[in-house]
């Protein structure tokens, strides 16, 4: 029933082959349906990410397209928070991080070029933590603060957005009658809601999410599931996630990484059933990770 | 089964055995759990006992077991001997002339300015300064007679104030005789030698004889303060020689001046009239005296004085502008070195900061009086600080302080924001904050606790500090004028802790100015009690309000 530590190594050493299928984002399986024909929003092209001198992210390579719920899969360490956290370069809040070559695009400008206001980036790509993360203020302050930090202050205009935000978040009939109550006093799954209605305030065009779900019990789980799934309409979302049914349930497009490469990436669906690379089956089917 | 499938344990008594005896301990009767969890206990309660030592020992030499011994007790004495020796009565008079003394010094502030400005004139003119003094002098000499005659007017009353000091400080040092006497016989009694205390002899001072000298004098006082009035009645009718109409616009309150003065003789006349050396003195006045008095004066040839009020004030104002300097640059360095200082220069910074906490004080105090007074003296001489005398002051002694503060300040703080979890800086970042929006209103609000409590510490450390504050601050014991404004920060004063170091050395045990400082001791304990009390109170209070 197991495979050897040993075996797992020799089999994950990436050859000349299945490098060319990881680069060539035009799988056939993302070709076939219309569904994935949309438009490429964020193209990161050959990224090289270091912390300090150890190389963390060896040339990824794909695009992430437009209004769809991409899936970064992969064992611990494997670097899929670490690229999520290039997209809004929150990474540059570490002290010895660089990206060491290659580009990360947004709408076809590189966000890591000095011209880039990186303020203004993180306004555009919002972003949800692993453990939630509420500021230690009322619900109304922590859903408003993005608002706040723009200089609006006009209250209809604070109270419009806290209601919109709350609903998009399914969270306004859990909380509209304590609305200026402490954020600290919800539940688990509230709070990550809420952070997701805060991330939403501000209107941004795409969302990351890294393991939103993994420090909430299986009912708040459904629930943020649920979000994600209305959320999809009108953002595009990449998600980090641990949870191999998580990923099924709700991704378009799932990305498998392994040792700071992009094994495979394809649809969801063809990922699930029928993944191009043995690695990539050996995780999913719980061999290994 | 084979044999090799036994497990051979270290002990190998049966489960029931071992478990049913006690191990063996280093303490006899107690396992070695309880022994050490009595051990950490027993520190805990030395920590206790010591602290509950200090409280009783300041509450016992100040306030006293026997409240009639302590200071409060003996400041009643005082003042039962000061009004029963007349004292009290010769100060009703003694502030009536004083009145007049504080519109000498009215006209002479006028005569100063005037006196500058002459020879500033006489300068640009070209004359010598000696020609220059002789002219400016000349030049006010009518004015110097005028001022002579205002003080003249209280001869009569001095006099007689004269005459009834005597009289009464001759009182009192009977009265203290006789007090001195009787404790003596007391203790002589309470140890049992009777002998011994019946060999003492009490001559009891007649107070109605005593003070009958000030009451038969009363009649004459009221001639000299007719006389009084009618002097100041005279000086209305021509008023100071100004010699030009800015010097006129001087003394525009002169008229005013004496108006009140000759208003208030009437009072000052009555309050001589009902005085009665039997009047009750309430049981709190000593209490009042040390809370209210602006005065703290030792060994008085009049009558001592234990006021905290001017000491207070001292330690108060320092203790401000230390805070006004050190919260800014503790709390800014605290931010900065947490959230925007490069590794290299937290390396430098951060064990330079908490250097200045290993500096003696002494040496510090050396510092202001060489350095840090010099060179204030030096910017008010170049004009930049306006201009002021007095090398040591309160803000020679505040910046030093500051000094002393920032540390614990920096600190504190430092650790406080470093306490703010790292997540709910992120979420700041992530939703399109900068660094100062993220500081301002994420960090620093969520470290508010920390940041309160280390500024109260900081002000508990200022106003605690006693070398700093007695070799700079002055150690003037008085309450510094209040509408001198923003120049006060020049003025000298002497703080709490500064005087107990000062004066518990020479102060003879148990006597009312060891009681006092005690008493002063007591105080501070108690703003410490409060300070601390404070800084608990208001974190929790800010715990409830963000979490």
């Amino acid at each position: 029933m197991s495979t050897s530590p040993t075996t797992i190594m020799d089999e994950t050493t990436p050859t000349a082959q299945s490098v060319e299928v990881v680069m060539n984002p035009a799988s056939p399986a993302l070709d076939k349906s219309s569904r994935f024909n949309a438009p490429t929003i964020i193209d990161i092209d050959n990224v090289d990410f270091y912390y300090g001198q150890s190389k963390a992210l060896h040339g990824i390579n794909f695009p992430i397209k437009e209004k769809l719920v991409t899936a970064f899969i992969g064992p611990s360490g494997c670097g899929k928070s670490t690229l999520l956290r290039c997209l809004n370069r929150m990474n540059d809040l570490v002290d010895g991080t660089r990206i060491g070559a290659g580009s990360i695009k947004i709408s076809g400008v590189d966000i890591y070029d000095p011209s880039v206001d990186v303020i203004e980036l993180r306004k555009r790509v919002g972003m949800v933590f692993q453990k939630s993360n509420p500021f230690p203020k009322s619900i109304y302050e922590n859903i408003v603060y993005g608002l706040r930090l723009q200089g609006i202050n006009q209250k209809a205009r604070l109270d419009e957005t806290v209601e919109r935000s709350l609903r998009g978040a399914a969270l306004w009939d859990e909380v509209r009658d304590r609305l200026h109550t402490s954020a600290l006093g919800l539940s688990g799954g509230q709070q990550q809601r809420l952070c997701i209605a805060r991330a939403i305030a501000v209107e941004p065009e795409i969302i990351l999410m890294d393991e939103p779900c993994s420090a909430l019990d299986p009912i708040a789980t459904v629930k943020v599931e649920e979000l994600i799934h209305q959320l999809k309409q009108n953002y595009t979302i990449v998600i980090v996630t641990h949870n191999m049914q998580q990923a099924g349930r709700c991704s378009d497009i799932t990305a498998f990484f392994y040792m700071g490469r992009l094994i495979e990436i394809d649809t969801t669906e063809k990922i699930f059933t029928n993944p191009s690379q043995r690695q990539t089956e050996d995780y999913i089917s719980g061999r290994f990770g | 089964m084979a044999e090799t499938s036994q497990i051979r344990r270290l002990d190998q008594r049966p489960l029931k055995e071992a478990i049913s005896t006690r191990g063996k301990s280093i303490v006899p009767g107690l396992n070695t759990d309880e022994a050490i969890k009595h051990f950490f206990g027993l520190n805990a309660l030395m920590s206790i006992v010591v602290l509950g030592l200090i409280m009783f020992s300041l509450f016992s030499q100040s306030i006293g077991l026997n409240p009639l011994g302590g200071f409060f007790g003996q400041s009643y004495q005082n003042i039962l001997v000061y009004r029963e020796a007349g004292l009290e009565f010769v100060d009703i008079l003694k502030s009536e002339t004083g009145e007049v003394d504080s519109i000498g010094q009215y006209l002479a502030d006028a005569r100063l300015r005037e006196f500058k400005k002459l020879l500033a004139q006489s300068q640009q003119a070209g004359k010598t300064e000696n020609q220059g003094l002789a002219d400016a002098n000349a030049a006010l000499a009518d004015f110097d007679a005028y001022a002579g005659k205002v003080s003249g007017t209280t001869s009569g009353l001095d006099d007689i104030v004269s005459n009834l000091g005597d009289t009464a400080t001759t009182t009192k040092a009977m009265i203290k005789i006789f007090n001195d006497k009787q404790a003596e016989k007391a203790l002589y009694l309470r140890v049992g030698k009777t002998e011994e205390a019946n060999k003492v002899v009490l001559q009891p001072v007649d107070i109605d004889a005593s003070v009958k000298p000030l009451l038969d004098a009363i009649p004459s006082i009221k001639d000299a303060n007719t006389k009084f009035a009618s002097d100041l009645n005279d000086l209305l009718s021509q008023p100071p020689p100004a010699l030009d109409a800015d010097m006129k616009a001087q003394l525009a309150g002169y008229d005013g001046r004496i108006r009140a003065l000759i208003a208030a003789i009437p009072g000052y006349e009555k309050e001589i009239e009902t005085w009665n050396p039997h009047a009750p003195v309430p049981w709190y006045a000593g209490f009042l005296e040390f809370l209210t008095n602006t005065k703290w004066l030792t060994a008085s040839s009049w009558q001592d004085s234990y006021g905290i009020l001017p000491l207070f004030v001292g330690s108060l104002l320092i203790s401000v502008v230390a805070l006004v300097i050190a919260i800014p640059l503790g709390v800014g360095a605290g931010i900065y070195i947490n959230q925007i200082a490069t590794p290299w220069e937290q390396q430098l910074v951060k064990p330079a900061i908490e250097f200045i906490s290993a500096i003696p004080s002494v040496v510090l105090g050396f510092f202001g009086v060489a350095i840090l007074g010099e060179s204030l003296i030096q910017l008010s001489r170049w004009g930049i600080l306006p201009h002021f005398e007095q090398r040591l002051n309160i803000l020679t002694a505040g910046i030093l302080l500051a000094f002393m503060a920032i540390p614990t300040i920096f600190t504190l703080t430092e650790d406080a924001i470093n306490n703010v979890p790292r997540a709910l800086k992120e979420a700041s970042y992530a939703l399109g904050a900068n660094r100062l929006q993220t500081i301002w209103r994420i960090i620093l609000p969520a470290a508010l606790s920390g940041v309160i409590s280390a500024v109260l510490l900081g002000f508990g450390r200022v106003i605690g500090e006693t070398m700093v504050v007695l070799l700079c601050a002055g150690n003037r014991i008085a309450i510094p004028p209040m509408s001198d404004g923003l120049m006060i920060l020049f003025q000298p004063v002497h703080t709490m802790t500064g005087i107990i170091a000062q004066e518990l050395g020479e102060a003879e045990n148990g006597s009312i100015e060891w009681h006092a400082l005690f008493m002063v001791g007591l105080v501070l304990f108690l703003i410490s009690l409060g300070i601390n009390f404070l800084a608990q109170r208001l974190v929790q209070k800010f715990k409830i309000s963000i979490g």
